[in-house]
């Protein structure tokens, strides 16, 4: 271990500058305490942890084969994914590199293509494998949405090939690979819009013999039609002059997403003309650095408003005060760049309140401002303690609640339960441990996070643009494959296991 | 926003650093002026410190405007005068002419070069208020006595105090304090030879204790009906009662309005709406209400067994006593912050509430929050009750939160003071504005331009969310609340 990081509370910064000097498996290791530790926390640095993290496992592996290198990524991603599963920020990084690969592979397979093995490495694991399997005993339940991210009680694989994770196709689109291939591809190979390979294959996995659980029970079903175009996989064909350029294509992908995780901020900005006008009066919640940018950045266009702002006691409260006064305090970046500096410098007035006073002023709010830690697939959020009430005040008032999120922070996760989704937190914050006699008797609950429903949202504002909650399955079909919805599970010989039931 | 106010922010923070040394002079200069202006006119000759209008009679009232309420200690700052330059403030709510008039005056004076620091200062000052709740500035809470007429009662003068440091919280237990110090108050006094008790109390003798009290601290809904019973009261004493008698009937009738309207009435409220606690409830409650105290202690010396989740917001933290006492009497309690309300909803049968006052559109006035609370029980299905005694109940209507409130100082929002590393003062004269180098805390909002605090104490909770409200005349809907005021509180 590197002398440098020795001193320094760790941290996001500590930890991308040992990255250049660890091993790999000494930089999964470190994360993955940083991780348990909660000393990594929001989902934009755990984001930038794992993409940097993955980049360097890419770098390293020798391997010339797409899949391969999937398997990789898998594993890694399943290790990370166990270690927090309710930092979905990592679980959706690790599955958009995974996206990436296989997108390269496939390009790179295009030309020689479209029988091509079909196994899709897919996820209903071999009986076999599973012994080997670390016993880490999840308590997240079979629907949970977590469950499927984290690592899988043995017991449930030794059931049918089906794995028990939520949101996910993946056994019928086994099947469906099988099948489709009888069939010629109706789609051409525009890959964002309606698929039509499950729809049109799916009558075959009815007609098969039903296993386990029916893999249409969450709406987005969102196979694309890459589907049909059968995945690459055990390619050993091809010059090898093609294979070296899946490692650095797909390191040009990984290198393309972090250059979106750092612009994140500034497309959401681009649309904060649209939204915001003369004279408005907007509410916003905890220290989000996007919310402030985007309010910046209308600011910035000689737009006069007023912003309420909570000061979401007791987890941000902090931050808040420190973003209002300061600006994009912090610690992490050196740049001064216009973000930093706070609202009221742009002449907006920023009113502080706390947060028990959302209903009492809401009558007044034009617009609610939110930035949530996860987005769910089918629209709803998980965001800091308080946005609920915020949320609920907000509808009962008719007002607006406008959503800023990176498509980094959706997630294919489809919220079964959302009890489970919600981290609880330090109750020394609510009430200090030298209190002794009142911790020890009375149940003190520090909730991190809120479940807002998708009904309560009105719009939501991604680095691609504005959408309505209800679009979002489609921009999770767009960035993510449904297999890798379960990172859990070895190599498939799915197809196979599939059809023999 | 006002536009002269905005025009000077924008340049304000750079030339800040230099002029602060100068303003300070110019301030202290204007508090002394202050002080011997207002020690001439000090009882009631308010006209004094607006009408000459020189140079310097502006500058005292804006760098006393800026000096008096924020810091909570009046360099100087006497009331009388505190109160015309809140009123002459462009939000006012008083339309008196000559008010306005005044202000005219130093918006016309800005041209001149003579000083760019006061009306930057009176600019700055506005813009500390929030604009949306002008209408309830219009007196900055007193701290110490200076400036009190000398009148006030000592008994009052400690009330008052008391009040405003919030030692004595909640409407029925104010009431009370009140009621107990006007019976000292009233045993202190003797009539004046030309007047009888019945004239003279109320308007001569009770009336600066009264405005005293208000200047403390907004009154109650409670204060206020029982302020007018008492009125009511005096009034009616036949004025050939020996003087001695009047005030010990006087005494009398308080202690049985207190007795009757508040103590036996707690009593009878606890033990209808602990017959609403049923074993296994889970009882959601929000910050501290004396009655619901008494209603979950009656529920559990009956024996039922059930258990309690207290809510609590900043920055009062009433609900961490409330939890204290329940633990202390054994219950099980649940202590969340108010961001956890969605968590406490999730398990929670019965939701009790206090009050504030009873509205007579069926609205509930009570600690701010309440309103989110109701809300989200009313989501989840959770019946809303609301312990109420009559004396809370009012005439008065609202449809939402911002027309009657209270703003407390926004210095009770403020963190507790972590000690600094660095003193910031200094560093705001080392540097021109550069941002970065200077580390501000929210403890320097004043120095910044737009930045404001709101500290809201009520809020208005729709009646539809609430499903009954208990009071000594039994259980009721909302929309009962005009009849029982009429009865309880109009025809005494």
């Amino acid at each position: 271990m590197p002398s440098s990081t020795v001193g320094q509370t760790p941290s996001l910064s500590t930890y991308l500058k040992s990255l250049k000097h660890n091993d790999i498996e000494t930089s999964i290791e470190l994360f993955i305490s940083l991780l348990k530790r909660r000393q990594i926390r929001n989902s934009r640095s755990c984001a930038i942890a794992t993409i940097s993290l993955l980049l360097r496992v890419v770098g390293e592996v020798r391997t010339r084969d797409a899949q391969q290198l999937i398997e990789r990524i898998r594993a890694v991603g399943r290790r990370l994914v166990a270690a927090q599963p309710r930092e979905m920020a990592v679980g959706n990084i690790v599955r958009r590199v995974l996206e990436n690969i296989r997108e390269v592979a496939e390009r790179d397979q295009d030309p020689a293509e479209s029988d091509g093995s079909i196994t899709t490495p897919s996820t209903p694991p071999v009986p076999g494998e599973t012994k080997q399997r670390p016993a880490l005993r999840t308590k997240f339940s079979e629907f949970s949405p977590l469950h499927g991210a984290a690592t899988l009680p043995q017991d449930m694989n030794a059931r049918a090939p089906l794995s028990a994770s939520s949101g996910d196709s993946s056994p019928a689109i086994a099947g469906m690979a099988e099948t489709a291939l009888q069939r010629p591809p109706l789609m051409s190979s525009n890959t964002s819009f309606a698929p039509q390979g499950p729809a049109g294959s799916s009558l075959f996995s009815i007609l098969q013999h039903p296993q386990g659980r029916s893999p249409f029970a969450t709406p987005p079903a969102g196979a694309q039609s890459p589907a049909l175009r059968a995945l690459p996989a055990k390619g050993d064909e091809g010059p090898t002059s093609e294979k070296l350029d899946i490692k650095a294509e797909v390191i040009t992908a990984i290198q393309d997403l972090q250059r979106e995780l750092e612009e994140v901020d500034d497309e959401i900005s681009e649309f904060a003309q649209d939204h915001i006008h003369n004279n408005e009066i907007i509410l916003t919640h905890t220290s989000s650095q996007t919310v402030q940018s985007f309010l910046m950045k209308a600011a910035s266009k000689k737009r006069k408003f007023t912003v309420f702002h909570t000061e979401a006691y007791p987890n941000n409260h902090l931050e808040t005060h420190d973003t209002i006064v300061n600006g994009s305090g912090g610690g992490s970046a050196e740049d001064a760049d216009e973000r930093w500096k706070p609202l009221t410098s742009m002449g907006i007035t920023v009113i502080l309140i706390p947060d028990s006073a959302v209903f009492a002023l809401m009558s007044r709010i034009n617009k609610v401002i939110l930035a949530p830690h996860t987005v769910l697939a089918n629209g709803s959020l998980i965001a800091a303690a308080g946005s609920s009430t915020i949320a609920q005040a907000a509808k009962t008032h008719r007002v607006p609640v406008v959503v800023l999120s990176g498509v980094f922070k959706l997630s294919p996760v489809y919220p079964f339960d959302t009890d489970e989704l919600i981290e609880y937190g330090d109750p020394g914050k609510v009430v200090p441990f030298q209190e002794g006699e009142f911790m020890d008797k009375v149940d003190v609950v520090n909730p991190v996070y809120d479940f807002v429903d998708a009904e309560l949202i009105d719009l939501y504002i991604t680095n691609l643009g504005g959408h309505a909650p209800s679009y979002l399955y489609r921009i999770v079909a767009d960035h993510y494959r449904v297999e890798d919805i379960d990172l859990s599970g070895g190599k498939g010989e799915a197809g196979g296991a599939v059809k023999a039931g | 926003m006002s536009e002269p106010a905005k025009a000077p922010e924008p340049t304000k923070p750079a030339e800040e650093a230099k002029i602060s040394p100068a303003e300070l002079k110019k301030r202290a200069k204007a508090e002394k002026q202050a002080r011997r202006a207002a020690q001439k006119g000090d009882q009631g000759d308010a006209e004094a410190p607006p009408a000459p209008f020189t140079n310097g009679v502006p500058e005292e009232q804006q760098a006393q405007k800026q000096s008096g309420p924020q810091d909570s200690k009046p360099k100087g700052g006497q009331t009388k005068s505190q109160q015309q330059q809140k009123q002459g403030k462009p939000g006012a709510q008083e339309g008196k002419h000559e008010r306005r008039g005044s202000q005219a005056q130093p918006l016309a004076m800005r041209p001149k070069v003579v000083q760019t620091a006061p009306p930057k200062e009176e600019a700055r000052k506005n813009s500390k208020q929030v604009e949306l709740f002008s209408h309830l500035y219009t007196q900055p809470r007193r701290h110490d006595i200076s400036g009190a007429t000398k009148d006030v009662h000592p008994a009052i003068v400690a009330l008052g105090f008391q009040m405003s440091s919030y030692e004595i919280c909640g409407s029925s237990a104010r009431c009370v304090a009140l009621l107990v110090a006007f019976k000292e108050v009233i045993q202190a006094y003797t009539t004046p030879s030309a007047t009888s008790l019945a004239r003279n109390l109320t308007s001569h003798y009770l009336s600066p204790q009264i405005d005293f009290l208000k200047s403390c601290r907004p009154i109650s809904e409670s204060m206020g009906n029982a302020i007018r019973w008492l009125k009511k009261l005096i009034a009616e004493i036949d004025p050939s009662t020996p003087e001695q008698e009047a005030k010990d009937y006087l005494c009398d009738e308080i202690d049985r309005f207190i007795r009757e309207r508040i103590t036996v009435t707690d009593q009878a409220i606890a033990s209808l709406a602990s017959g609403l606690i049923k074993n296994g409830s889970v009882i959601l409650t929000y910050a501290k209400s004396s009655i619901v105290e008494k209603t979950i202690l009656q529920a559990y010396a009956n024996g039922t067994r059930f258990r309690v989740i207290v809510v609590d917001s900043r920055p009062l933290f009433e609900g961490k006593s409330l939890a204290t006492s329940l633990m202390r009497s054994g219950l099980e309690v649940e202590y969340l912050p108010f961001s956890g309300i969605t968590h406490a909803v999730k398990s929670a049968t019965l939701v009790l509430l206090g009050a504030h006052s009873m509205l007579s559109n069926g609205r509930l006035q009570s600690r701010v929050g309440t309103a989110a609370l109701a809300m989200q029980a009313h989501k989840a299905d959770i019946p809303v009750i609301v312990c109420c005694e009559s004396v809370k109940f009012s005439g008065k209507v609202a449809l939402d939160s911002i027309v009657l409130n209270e703003v407390a100082p926004p210095e009770e929002l403020l963190p507790p003071r972590v000690a600094p590393s660095q003193p910031p003062t200094t560093d705001r004269k080392d540097e021109g504005d550069d941002e970065e180098s200077k580390v501000k805390t929210l403890h320097d909002w004043q120095d910044i331009a737009g930045l404001q605090i709101l500290n809201l104490m009520y809020d208005v909770t729709p009646a539809e969310y609430i499903r009954m409200v208990i009071c000594e005349y039994g259980n009721v809907p909302p929309s009962s609340v005009p009849v029982v005021h009429r009865l309880a509180n109009e025809s005494m």
